[in-house]
């Protein structure tokens, strides 16, 4: 029955010991920030397709299971079609009447249209699929700790850096709990009689609304409750703060961080 | 046990469950469990945490990403394409061990009224179902009807599942760990409240606990579980004649038992099989009478 886990991985830890989960945090997480400032620039399918042999390498490395990452982004896959649809359908632009396929009021399908809303997806994609990927290979003390020493200098300017990472990272790392919490909920609420596991795509959604006012009472519950964990163990940000473990980059990881801006920059240059 | 010829009202055969499975967040719920449970009959499941209790719960109903074959309603595979979940579901009622999950509604009578209207009921039919479930339940009908779910203790907000799931009027009532967060008195409520409703009902009483306090009162067959597998199945004084394994097995033991098994530092043959307070004072006086 329900077992939405597996349709949403997003913000999930995945630990199989390989080469990319034990590379340094920061360096992953700078070249995520590569990847993510590729997807803007970026805007030919030909740049897109140089840079997917060394997306499909990080997850080859990572041993984390292809299938498992193309069934956990299904819903998420299945949000975007839904929403190219209409960049299709309502493409604005100025498009000379031979590129058009069909047209019916401001609804038409043109080249121009298909052509721009292939690239979007493209980016949308590439965006989801690094951080999806980081998030599947870093862990959560990793990644708030890499974080945190990236953005350590800013500091300096007084800007709550330990803060906004801990709410960040918090923020992602409940996706999986809430995902979780609502497979429970759906769980307990089909046992009485509303059958979830039964009914159209449209039904179902709907009866997922159901789920959203438990889901909110127990979210704020839940906060609460890390509030006051936080505040009893004398939680005050990250005045004074130590670490036990300090962080090291080898040279292999400088080198993959080299790598992936030398590919982004040739994927945007083709 | 085993009766005339009618089939087992529950049943799972070689029952193995694997949640996520085939991703690499699986994790093995349990593995090859069977057993019966015939109608009227009152079974306590118990184990310790990861046991697998809830596992065979949520199974009980089709809960779970079942393999046809293993899980059977009154002789019938519940897994098989086709079958009525729908009518499953209003046969064999379940109260949650959140039972704050389970409400669906947020005001108390409509949460209760939920099940009855779903099943077709006439609104007077529901009516009369939710004002008998909330005043079993010592929730007086005209004072907790209009009451936000929300704005209750946590006793009463279990009180208000287990009248949802009562006001279905289900054969079949399967309690995980039904004890949890009440205070003493509403344990005791409780306990006399569910003897009560076993018997003028005739219902079949499932109760999960990794407590074998409340569930020696309640049952009178015991399933213990241990990481997923059973490991002892009997009439519930044959169960606890082995306290010192079920000790092992971290089960919490009832009183007259951990009181027979300090006894037996003084008698080492003294039995552990009692069920009452009344059995172990009695099987001590005969002890000291003797000595």
């Amino acid at each position: 029955m329900l077992e939405l886990q597996r349709n949403v991985i997003f913000g999930q830890f995945v630990y199989t010991g390989s080469f990319v989960h034990r590379m340094d945090a920061r360096v992953k997480i700078a070249a995520t920030v590569v990847f993510i400032v590729a997807s803007f620039l970026v805007d030919s399918f030909l740049g897109f397709a140089v840079l997917l042999p060394l997306l499909v390498a990080i997850v080859l490395v990572s041993r984390i299971p292809l299938g498992y990452v193309l069934r956990g982004s299904r819903l998420f896959i299945a949000f975007l079609v839904f929403i190219l649809i209409f960049q299709v359908l309502f493409y604005p632009g100025d498009v000379p009447e031979s590129d058009y396929f069909w047209h019916w009021g401001i609804l038409s399908i043109s080249r121009e249209g298909l052509y721009t809303a292939g690239i979007i997806a493209a980016r949308v994609i590439l965006l989801y699929y690094v951080t999806t990927m980081l998030m599947l290979t870093t862990s959560l003390v990793d990644l708030t700790n890499g974080l945190e020493l990236i953005l350590g200098p800013l500091q300096r300017l007084r800007v709550p850096v330990n803060e906004l990472v801990l709410v960040f990272v918090i923020a992602i790392k409940f996706v999986p709990v809430f995902i979780e919490e609502m497979e429970r909920l759906a769980r307990a609420q089909t046992a009485r009689g509303v059958p979830f596991d039964e009914g159209g795509a449209i039904t179902r959604a709907r009866r997922l609304g159901r789920l959203l006012v438990p889901i909110f009472i127990s979210g704020f519950a839940r906060a609460d409750t890390l509030t006051v964990a936080m505040n009893t163990r004398s939680y005050r940000g990250g005045m004074g703060r130590t670490k036990l473990r300090q962080m090291h980059a080898s040279l292999s990881d400088w080198l993959i961080l080299a790598l992936v801006i030398a590919w982004t920059i040739a994927a945007w240059m083709a | 046990m085993q009766s005339d010829g009618q089939p087992p009202i529950l049943e799972l055969r070689n029952f193995s469950h694997t949640y996520l499975e085939g991703t690499p967040r699986a994790s093995e719920g349990v593995r090859n469990i069977s057993f019966r449970i015939q109608p009227g009959e009152r079974v306590g499941i118990v184990g310790a945490t990861r046991s697998g209790k809830s596992t065979v719960v949520d199974s009980f109903v089709h809960l779970l990403r079942l393999k046809p074959g293993q899980v059977f309603y009154r002789g019938e595979d519940v897994a098989v394409p086709g079958y009525d979940r729908a009518r499953l579901r209003r046969e064999v009622g379940i109260v949650f061990q959140q039972p704050e999950s389970q409400i669906i509604e947020a005001v108390v009578g409509a949460d209760v009224a939920f099940g009855p209207t779903a099943a077709g009921l006439s609104a007077a039919e529901t009516r009369e179902r939710v004002e008998e479930s909330l005043n079993t339940l010592g929730l007086p009908y005209p004072e907790y009807r209009l009451r936000y779910v929300h704005a209750l203790s946590g006793g009463q907000r279990r009180r208000v599942a287990i009248a949802g799931v009562l006001a279905m009027h289900t054969p079949v009532l399967v309690l995980d760990e039904p004890m949890a967060g009440l205070d003493p008195r509403g344990r005791r409520e409780l306990l006399d409240l569910l003897i009560r409703l076993q018997k003028d009902r005739d219902l079949t009483l499932v109760v999960c606990s990794a407590s074998l306090t409340d569930a020696s009162l309640l049952c009178d067959r015991f399933i213990v579980l241990d990481r997923g597998s059973v490991v002892m199945d009997g009439p519930a004084r044959e169960v606890l004649r082995d306290a010192d394994r079920l000790a092992e097995l971290d089960i919490t033991l009832p009183e007259p038992v951990v009181g027979a098994r300090e006894m037996q530092k003084l008698f080492p043959d003294f039995p552990t099989d009692l069920l009452t307070e009344d059995e172990l004072e009695s099987e001590l006086l005969k002890r000291l009478g003797v000595a």
